[in-house]
This record gives C-alpha cells, sequence and structure tokens, in this order.
C-alpha cells in the first residue's frame, strides 16, 4: 500500500471458496489477511487483534453478521467494518449502517468493487487514527502545561523572598505568600490598582518603569524599613517586564528580608563607635595630662607628677590590651592564626598570668587558688592562644570578683579531654546575660557592672579559641554568687599516650 | 571668679581638666556619672557645665543636657565628644540641640580655657 503500512483486514464468511479467493485477491495486493469460517470465530479473532478493516458477511449459519460486527466494535470501536451480503436489500444497508457498519457490500462483487470499498474503508480508518492521535497529543500537551504552571506555581509560592508583578498600568497581575506577609496586606486584587497602596519607596522603584514606559534592561533597588525600629528590612529590585516586541509589559519587585544583615551592620557600626572611643579615651587621659607637664602656667607637686605619669602609663598599658584584643579578633576572622603547636605547661602560664595581675589582685584582696590533679596528660596547643585563653578568663575573675573574694584556677582530665577551669565568687550572671555572654561586644550590664571597664570582647575570644581546638565551654553561674567557666579541650591520641607512658 | 562643673565618667580627664580651670581661677565641682552630675549642678547652681558625651551609654551626655534644659537651667554647656559631632544625635527637626560647644578629645586646653571664656563672657558674668 502507499504508505508502507500494511492493513490487516479480516474476512468472517461461511462459504469457504469465497473467503480463499477473496484472501488470496487481497494478499496479493499487499494486504494481510485473516479469516473466519464462522460468527463465532470471527468474534474471536476480530475481539482479540485489531484489525483495519473487516468484511463480514450478514446471514451466517450460526450468528448474525451484525451481531459479530457489534461485538467486534465493542473492543475495537475504530475498526472499519463492511457488511457482505447475497441478499441485497434497502432495510438490510440501513440496519448494517445505523449498526456501526462503515458500508455494505452486495455479493456477488468484482474485485474492484471490493478494492473500492476497502480504499474508503482504508482512507476512515487512517482518519480516525489519526484524529486519535492529535487528541491524544494535545491532552499530553494540555497536561503538561498545567503541571508546568503548577510547578511554576508552587516554586513562586515556595520561595521566601516576596514577589510581586505588575502590569504596565500598575495593576496587580502575580504576586506570591511572602509579598502578603512583607507588605502586610491581607490581601492583594489582581488587576486592581496597587500602586498607591505601597510603600512610598517601592511604589518609586516600581513607577521608575512605569513612568517612563521605556523596557530597558536595568534594575533598581532601595533598602525599605517596612516596619520601624529595623525591625523588618528588605532590599527590593524591580525590574522591567518585557514583551515579545520589547515593549514594557509590566514590572517585577522582588522583596529580600535583610533584616538580618542590617541588625549586623548596626552592630558593626556600634562597634566602631565604641572601638573609636574606647581607643580616644586613654590617648585622651595621657594627652591631658602631657599637657599639664608643658604648661608653665601650672605649677606640679613631685607627688602629682609621679601620680600622673603612673596614670598616664596605665592607660596606655589599658590602650595596647584593647588594641591587641582587636587583632586578635581581626586575625582569627581572616583564618590566618597559625598555630605553633607544642608541649605546653599550664602551671607557668598561668603563674605569669597572676603575676600580671598583681596589682588588681591585691586592690580587691583576692585569693587565687590553683589546683591541679596528679596524673595529667599533656596538653598540646598554641602557647599564645592558651596564654589569652586564661588571661581573659582571669582578667574577668577579677574585674567581677567582690572585694575579698576568691578565684579557683582548676586542671583536671577525663577521658580524652583535659579541663581547664576558671571559677570566682563574683557578681555572677542573670539567665538572659548567660545566653548573650560569648557574643562579640557583649558586656553584662546591671547594677553591679557600673564601674567596669572592657570592650566585650574577651570572651568571643575565649569562644573562637576553644572552637578552633574542637573544644567545648560551659559556663555556670548564679548572680550575686560567683561563676565557673569550665573549658573542655580535647587530647591529641598517640602522643600524649606516649608521654603518659615516659612519665611513669 | 565663675563656678564650672565638669561631668565625666573618666577619672584621669576629670582631673586634668580640673587642674587646668583651677589653675585659672575658676572654682570646680566634679561628678563621674550622669546622677551624680544631675545633683552637682543642682546642689551648685554652676556657671558653666562641661558633660562628656558618652558616659556609661552612648549619648548620656545629649540626654542630661536636654534635662538640664528643660529644668529651665540656662547655664552654658560644653560637651566632650570622642566621635564626630553627629554621630549619635537623635534629635527631631525642632528641638533645639541643648549644647552650645563641642570640644573634641584629645582636648587641647588652651581651646577649653578659650571655649569657656567665651561662653561665661556671652552669658555676661564673670
Amino acid at each position: 500500500m502507499e504508505n508502507g503500512h500494511c492493513p490487516k483486514i479480516l474476512i468472517v464468511d461461511d462459504e469457504k471458496g469465497l473467503r480463499i479467493g477473496t484472501k488470496r485477491l487481497l494478499e496479493g495486493e499487499g494486504y494481510s489477511v485473516e479469516t473466519a469460517e464462522n460468527g463465532y470465530d470471527g468474534i474471536k479473532l476480530g475481539t482479540t487483534t485489531e484489525f483495519d478493516l473487516a468484511i463480514i458477511d450478514l446471514k451466517m449459519p450460526d450468528i448474525d453478521g451484525i451481531q459479530v460486527m457489534k461485538e467486534i466494535l465493542k473492543v475495537y470501536p475504530d475498526s472499519v467494518c463492511l457488511i457482505a451480503t447475497g441478499y441485497a436489500s434497502y432495510e438490510t444497508a440501513i440496519e448494517a449502517i445505523k449498526f456501526g457498519a462503515f458500508s455494505y457490500i452486495p455479493k456477488p462483487f468484482t474485485p474492484e468493487e471490493l478494492f473500492q470499498k476497502l480504499s474508503q474503508g482504508y482512507s476512515r480508518r487512517e482518519l480516525i487514527l489519526e484524529k486519535k492521535k492529535w487528541k491524544q497529543e494535545r491532552e499530553e500537551r494540555l497536561l503538561e502545561v498545567a503541571f508546568e504552571k503548577s510547578r511554576l506555581n508552587t516554586i513562586i509560592n515556595s520561595i521566601t523572598d516576596g514577589l510581586l508583578v505588575v502590569n504596565k498600568n500598575g495593576e496587580a497581575v502575580l504576586y506570591n505568600p511572602s509579598a502578603l506577609k512583607y507588605l502586610s496586606f491581607d490581601q492583594i486584587k489582581i488587576e486592581e490598582y496597587i500602586i498607591d497602596k505601597l510603600h512610598p519607596q517601592i511604589a518609586e522603584l516600581i513607577n521608575k518603569f512605569l513612568s517612563s514606559q521605556k523596557c530597558e534592561q536595568k534594575s533598581f533597588s532601595s533598602e525599605v524599613e517596612l516596619k520601624p525600629n529595623r525591625e523588618f528590612y528588605v532590599e527590593a529590585t524591580s525590574s522591567p517586564v518585557a514583551n515579545p516586541d520589547g515593549t514594557l509589559a509590566g514590572v517585577v519587585v522582588v522583596m529580600k528580608d535583610i533584616t538580618e544583615l542590617k541588625k549586623i551592620e548596626f552592630l558593626k557600626s556600634q562597634f566602631v563607635s565604641m572601638v573609636s572611643h574606647e581607643l580616644k579615651a586613654p590617648i585622651a587621659a595621657v594627652y591631658g595630662y602631657l599637657k599639664l607637664f608643658s604648661d608653665t602656667s601650672i605649677h606640679l607637686s613631685e607627688e602629682q607628677k609621679l601620680n600622673y605619669l603612673n596614670r598616664s602609663q596605665i592607660r596606655l598599658d589599658g590602650l595596647l590590651k584593647m588594641v591587641n584584643d582587636l587583632l586578635d579578633i581581626s586575625r582569627m576572622e581572616l583564618k590566618t592564626v597559625n598555630k605553633e603547636i607544642k608541649e605546653i605547661d599550664l602551671h607557668v602560664i598561668i603563674k605569669a598570668i597572676i603575676e600580671l595581675f598583681q596589682i588588681e589582685i591585691k586592690k580587691k584582696n583576692i585569693s587565687v587558688n590553683v589546683k591541679s590533679s596528679e596524673m595529667l596528660p599533656c596538653l598540646h596547643a598554641d602557647q599564645d592562644e592558651i596564654s589569652r585563653l586564661f588571661t581573659n578568663l582571669i582578667s574577668n575573675a577579677i574585674k567581677y570578683n567582690k572585694t575579698n573574694g576568691s578565684i579557683d584556677i582548676i586542671i583536671s582530665s577525663s577521658g580524652n579531654y583535659i579541663i581547664l577551669e576558671v571559677k570566682d565568687t563574683g557578681i555572677g550572671l542573670k539567665p538572659a546575660e548567660k545566653t548573650k555572654l560569648f557574643q562579640e561586644f557583649f558586656r553584662a550590664k546591671n547594677e553591679k557592672t557600673k564601674d567596669i571597664s572592657g570592650t566585650g570582647l574577651g570572651l568571643s575570644i575565649v569562644k573562637r579559641i576553644v572552637d578552633s581546638y574542637s573544644g567545648k565551654l560551659a559556663v555556670e553561674s548564679e548572680f550575686n554568687i560567683g561563676t565557673s567557666f569550665k573549658i573542655f579541650l580535647p587530647l591529641r591520641n598517640g602522643i600524649n599516650n606516649k608521654e603518659q607512658k615516659a612519665g611513669n | 571668679m565663675a563656678k564650672i562643673a565638669i561631668i565625666d565618667d573618666d577619672p584621669d580627664i576629670l582631673d586634668a581638666s580640673s587642674l587646668v580651670l583651677t589653675s585659672k581661677g575658676y572654682e570646680v565641682v566634679t561628678a563621674t556619672n550622669p546622677d551624680d552630675g544631675y545633683k552637682i549642678v543642682k546642689e551648685n547652681s554652676p556657671d558653666l557645665i562641661i558633660l562628656d558625651v558618652m558616659m556609661n551609654e552612648p549619648d548620656d551626655g545629649f540626654f542630661l543636657a536636654q534635662k538640664f534644659r528643660k529644668e529651665k537651667i540656662s547655664s552654658p554647656i560644653i560637651m566632650y565628644t570622642s566621635v564626630s559631632k553627629s554621630l549619635g544625635m537623635d534629635f527631631g527637626v525642632n528641638e533645639l540641640v541643648p549644647v552650645d560647644e563641642f570640644v573634641e578629645k584629645p582636648i587641647s586646653p588652651e581651646q577649653l580655657i578659650e571655649k569657656v571664656e567665651k561662653l561665661l563672657h556671652a552669658k555676661g558674668g564673670v
């Protein structure tokens, strides 16, 4: 046949001669033919295989041809059936077609007549199949589109950034739940003018495009404070949406929550102010005293001179410490700390630090006790870091301690950890203060800390050091009773075991 | 000679400033925090007040100055500041700045004396 497909034909007829003859005729023309010698066989064949065409004899001994056709059409409604019969009659033809036959072919038929009918039937069949194919494809396409659309909607509704799209007239056409939340709207009406309901800064971002109605590939961003006092900040970005012909279709606004970022920015600028103040104070103090020395109109006694020199020195020491604290922080932030790991003697370090703080310790009459377990494994760490760690903890223990109070420094070990504890009888911490204790710049501020100075960096440095050793920090404190800082540092296996054995 | 109150939490600044002013013949009273500062001003009625901008909290000095003005204390006020003048000022547009002069730390005694004399002269007292 024309398109290479071999049409399948079923012949159902009790006349053997007709069956064989027609089969031979049709196979000669390239058809694939199967035959059934009675109605029931015809039904069996026609309902188990899909035939393109079927020629069914009307009058058969076992069952009516039309009945056979009905059964076949029940299973394969697209098979094209022709009813053939010697009993040509108008009524028969109508009945056949009524029940689904494509056509009626009177017997006897010439080959030409047969081929003509078959050709018509086959064209019909092809049309049916094609229509079926298109319908299926269209359904699939629609399903795809619906799926894509719902997938897109799901995606848009899931993103945490707020999304709002307006058309060139400023009417809302698309939005997501985040946009509703950020803009504090109960609802957004589609195709309703929305510009005047928006925060003026956001309206301005949109109007940049709406007013010019131009579609240049540009975006505008603004930081918008949607809730006062830095409670909620977004970065809103507006971009044009183009029609296929390049004209402006609308504007899309994306709102990103930057509240956290703004908080950090604020903390940082607060920090800078604070640092600037803290750094200038000792400089101003020393400068002030020096000016007294150089002012000829002012007479200073020897005692005064000594006093001022001494105090200048103390202020400069404090300034140096502050600068070191800041350098430590910035070093750690840049992660450029090169640890020099070696075996360190904790007792030596602690003793040196206590010496350093002798003046402050004596001033408050604090008793310092250092206790350590007998069989201590060796700690391998960077000397400067451990020294810094103890300095900060002991400094706090002194600063926040009561007069005549005490500080206990306890070194012990447990399992794979060495435990360093610094305990004081100081003013302690309130529960709220405990949670923020290691945050940068945090300083406990209550009625008892009025006269205590510091940068708020000491403990954040301690935490960084402990973290860098994969250690653990624990704080226990009771307001007005005292505080204990416990540090767990993991021991390095292998090396330490060897040392211990050597020590034994 | 005029009486001057200095309110600053830094004892070294306080001492040095006091010495500079007393050597020029002024009478000086001091305080190290806003509460004590308020007390000494009320008790002594100084002819001039010197305030540090930041004591326990940022802007402590400004709030104290505002408080003085609200209570109709008209003595001229000099503010010590270690950060640029504009930082930390959170006043409404209509509010008058309660401070008459700023002196940035580190303080130059010459500058301080100059400003003190200018303000006292303007006030009309000596």
